[in-house]
């Protein structure tokens, strides 16, 4: 009996943390909370009435007021921006990656010198549907079999064509005409049409297994096409706006002007498959069972076609000859699914991998000898590894932002203001994250700040928490102020996921930095799925989590801030923002 | 009570606590604090996804009727679906590919310790306080002191680092039956209609060797010091003086006597270790990249995929459960004295 209690253990333990939590301080609190809900609110509010081209500075505008509001209530302080790295051997040729990550990065370009095969490395994936997927892993796959409209080549946060020709907007920003390539067939040798788009798009917004309606249906963080509701929220079949011209031709009507069009449609949910491939929405009865066409087959358009799946083994697929673009020179790629650190590197160092990336217990900043370009990527070698190889290294900043967050109505302001007075970005990033991430300062990522390089330096120059120092001294002012002392703190429990060691070591850093000031702090480790829970029901104080963007696009960050959205008595059906619970400082709580 | 009537008497425990776990695991499920949809969906998700998937994934239900269906299907080995790590996909079809890695490596570790442990023991019982004895007595302490997470990554280290020559003067990947990792899970297919494939059998050998060292290092542990326990008390006992007495040479006492005494109490100790393996599997399987049972549960447990951890932890208690049955079952026909009230 006891190894299977000592199995079970974990799963227990998170349940009792979660219930112990729920009776702990329930009064209401006097302290001064937060003063630009309002802000923040009327700022998000604006950016939804502006959606056209021509108002983009009134959006840039707001955009700033948002990140304003949240850095002076202190509702989320920024840790890191992340940081890809990766290596590989000099027989290999790779592009070089961008921003948006390497499950953008096609491999019909990629050259393996002296060998037949791309061998890579991924984590443990469970579909080939590209309406299901929701993971890079899987991603990564899928973007080698089945293709988007528009893409961003290698990751880089530049949109292109990629299935479409063409394509024309009306004057309100309403309806946008594609025009498809001509030519291009599936693996099956049948010829791309515009009603197997309409056929793709329907499946991620009807059908049972799509994961992201709202990318689709939703106007802020979607495409925001039009459509009908049902009774249950779900989509009527057939109501999408998407109207057939020609074979090659079609029309889909928005429910505002969006400007981010050809960015959401870059998602893998957005891929095309042949019409009536699964009988999964209205009107198609299916050529194969979606149990088949999940794992054991795959028809798109991509550079490579589909040659096995060992479910958490490995995945192979192979060239497509008479793939539309440049046809791949590797003939197969092979992914080793491998997760766990030590193994991932053995494998890398057997040579059995061409392209990896290195777990920080085997990492050594000073091997490193790169240089920065334009887009703030570094670029040069690594080495030498314990296998006597020097390799070709790549960092790229990328878009996702992490950080420790709180639930407004548990903890005071002068609290949040003190947390970030004792943060030390720069020490974190050097001797926690061994420079593995780049400071952050705002939620947005740099590389996409609205005002622009400049724009962003100037906003580091004005944060005002003491910036890259722990400040005990204001720490202690704004503590005592608020009647905080060593004698009479106030208390909160600072919760990390268990499954990233970085947010653990600063959530314990900044206890000890708070110790003695007024706050005294208590860190828990929780499962990733417990801390999403407990944010929902409100039940969190002091937290660590992430934001990746899938798409360069401001507002698809930011409408998590809208105060009304961090609802948490409303989540998770009728809001969706951050777990902070902001409304509850604006005058009209609703 | 006669020996049979106790040894029915264990079996029939087991029923409620089968059904005692199934409840526990239910209960984990459904009522904890773990949300499976949200650990599917993802941070990303918005409310009417998630509402949708729960309605698809019957978790609308009342509890009564969930409950009811969960038992009916468990005691009918319909383990239900994954929901996370292998979207949909089956448990039973989950078991059919990750269960004869995890056997092998099972069987290994408990054939390894079998051959090295007990065979130590016996040398280290029959020369006590020799210097053979005390090298064998604190190496296997040592041993079994050293952690199996610990023990993988040296393992891992020193192995691939022999790649190409190394400083070991020797090549792991080229010695004997070729191999291109280290790590990986086993093929498992050297045996079929044609009879056994000879290469591949050794090359699954060789792969899991090091994981199976590693995985049975507590065991060969516990079986050196316990076998040479049980070979010093027999040494000691009077019918070895008698045998003694009687001119027997020592082969005859040592291989007649003594080492089919010193056996007996090794049984439990093995039968035990076999609930060890179930634990350990987790952690070297993790390390190993085997893709078995332990590596699933591992995975199942860190990513909320409660359907296939709360399956994997029904057939872990299945096993467990049919060992102790099996256990009993040796007690009862070996020692005549279970059973009989005192």
């Amino acid at each position: 009996m006891l190894a299977l209690l000592g199995g079970s253990a974990s799963v227990g333990l998170a349940g009792c943390s979660a219930l112990l939590s729920d009776d702990e301080d329930d009064e209401e609190t006097d302290f001064e909370v937060s003063e630009h809900a309002e802000k923040a609110q009327a700022a998000w509010e604006r950016i939804i009435d502006n959606p056209g081209p021509d108002a983009e500075d009134t959006r840039t505008e707001a955009y700033i007021e948002i990140e304003e509001a949240v850095r002076d209530d202190m509702v989320l302080m920024p840790t890191h921006h992340s940081k890809g790295e990766f290596f590989w051997y000099d027989y290999v040729d790779i592009p070089k990656l961008g921003a948006l990550g390497r499950h953008h990065l096609q491999h019909n370009r990629t050259e393996v010198e002296g060998d037949t095969e791309l061998n890579l490395i991924s984590a443990t994936f469970d579909e080939l549907d590209p309406i299901m997927s929701t993971d890079t892993a899987s991603s990564e796959v899928i973007a080698q079999l089945y293709e988007t409209l528009t893409t961003y080549p290698a990751g880089v946060a530049e949109v292109e064509n990629q299935l479409i020709e063409s394509f024309e907007t009306s004057e309100d920003g309403l309806t946008w005409t594609f025009t498809l390539k001509d030519g291009v067939q599936f693996h099956d040798g049948q010829d791309l049409t515009a009603d197997d788009v309409k056929y793709s798009f329907r499946r991620l917004a009807e059908s049972e297994y799509s994961e992201r309606v709202n990318f689709i249906t939703a106007s802020t963080g979607g495409l925001g096409i039009e459509h009908e509701t049902d009774g249950d929220g779900g989509v009527v079949p057939d109501s999408l706006g998407i109207e057939i011209v020609d074979d090659l031709t079609f029309e889909i009507t928005l429910n505002e002007p969006n400007p981010a069009v050809l960015d959401v449609l870059t998602y893998s949910g957005f891929a095309v498959v042949p019409e009536g491939i699964v009988g999964d929405i209205d009107g198609y009865d299916g050529e194969v069972s979606h149990d088949e066409f999940r794992t054991e087959m795959a028809n798109g358009t991509g550079p490579f076609e589909y040659d096995e799946l060992n479910p958490g083994e490995g995945m192979r697929i192979v060239r497509n000859d008479n793939y539309h673009d440049t046809v791949a020179s590797v003939e197969s790629v092979h992914w080793e699914i491998n997760e766990d650190p030590e193994s991932k590197f053995t494998y890398a160092m057997e040579q059995n991998a061409d392209f990896f990336e290195i777990p920080t217990s085997y990492y050594d900043p000073s091997l490193i000898d790169a240089e920065t370009d334009d887009s703030g990527r570094e670029f040069g070698t690594y080495g030498e590894f314990e296998n006597g190889e020097t390799t070709s290294y790549l960092a790229v900043p990328e878009l996702g932002t992490f950080y420790f967050a709180f639930n407004v109505s548990n903890v005071p302001r002068p609290v949040r203001k003190a947390v970030a007075y004792v943060m030390d970005h720069e020490e974190f990033i050097n001797d926690v994250l061994q420079n593995r991430g780049t400071e952050a300062f705002s939620f947005t990522p740099p590389a996409m700040w609205p005002t622009g390089q400049d724009g962003y330096e100037d906003w580091v120059d004005e944060w005002p928490y003491s910036p890259n120092e722990t400040d005990r001294g204001s720490a202690g002012d704004v503590l005592e102020e608020a009647g905080f002392t060593e004698d009479e703190p106030f208390e909160m429990t600072v919760s990390t996921y268990e499954t990233s060691p970085a947010f653990q070591e600063l959530g314990e850093l900044l206890r000890e930095k708070l110790a003695g000031l007024g706050v005294d702090a208590n860190t828990e480790n929780i499962q990733f799925s417990t801390l999403q829970d407990r944010g929902e029901d409100g039940d969190l104080e002091m937290f660590s989590l992430g934001w990746i963007w899938s798409w360069p696009d401001v507002a698809y960050g930011h409408f998590g801030f809208e105060p009304k959205n961090t609802d948490t008595s409303r989540m998770p059906s009728e809001t969706n923002g951050y777990y902070l619970d902001w409304q509850v400082n604006l005058e009209d709580e609703s | 009570m006669s020996r049979w009537k106790y040894f029915f008497k264990r079996l029939l425990l087991s029923v409620p606590v089968l059904f005692f776990v199934m409840t526990f695991i239910f209960v984990l499920l459904r009522m904890g604090p773990v949300d499976p949809v949200a650990a599917r969906l993802g941070p990303e998700a918005s409310g009417a996804d998630a509402a949708r998937m729960r309605e698809r994934l019957g978790l609308n239900d009342p509890l009564w009727e969930q409950y009811l269906d969960y038992v009916t299907n468990f005691l009918t080995f319909d383990l239900g679906q994954s929901w996370v790590i292998y979207g949909d996909m089956d448990v039973i079809e989950i078991l059919s590919f990750a269960g004869p890695p995890t056997l092998w490596l099972g069987f290994w570790a408990i054939l390894l310790p079998l051959f090295i442990g007990i065979p130590l023991g016996f040398y280290a019982g029959l020369r006590p306080n020799s210097g053979g004895d005390y090298v064998a007595s604190v190496s296997g302490i040592l041993w079994q002191a050293m952690p199996n997470f610990w023990l993988s990554i040296i393992l891992l280290a020193i192995l691939r680092q022999t790649k190409g020559g190394g400083w070991l003067g020797f090549d792991w990947y080229t010695f004997g039956p070729e191999i291109r990792s280290i790590t990986g899970t086993p093929d498992l297919s050297f045996f079929s209609g044609a009879g056994i494939d000879w290469s591949m059998l050794a090359s699954d050998i060789k792969l899991i060797l090091p994981p199976a060292l590693v995985l049975g290092s507590a065991s060969m542990a516990a079986e050196l010091r316990i076998g040479r326990t049980a070979v010093l008390e027999t040494i000691n006992s009077n019918y070895i003086e008698t045998a003694k007495a009687k001119g027997l040479t020592n082969r005859v006492i040592v291989w007649k006597h003594v080492f089919r005494n010193a056996l007996i109490p090794l049984v439990p100790v093995i039968t035990n270790e076999a609930f060890l393996l179930i634990g350990g599997s987790v952690i070297v399987e993790s390390i190993f990249n085997i893709n078995g049972l332990g590596r699933i549960f591992f995975l199942a447990t860190i990513q909320g995929d409660l359907p296939l951890a709360g399956a994997l932890l029904f057939i872990f208690t299945v096993i467990i459960i049919l060992l102790n049955i099996l256990q009993d079952l040796l007690y009862t026909i070996i020692d005549p004295r279970v059973g009989y009230e005192q």
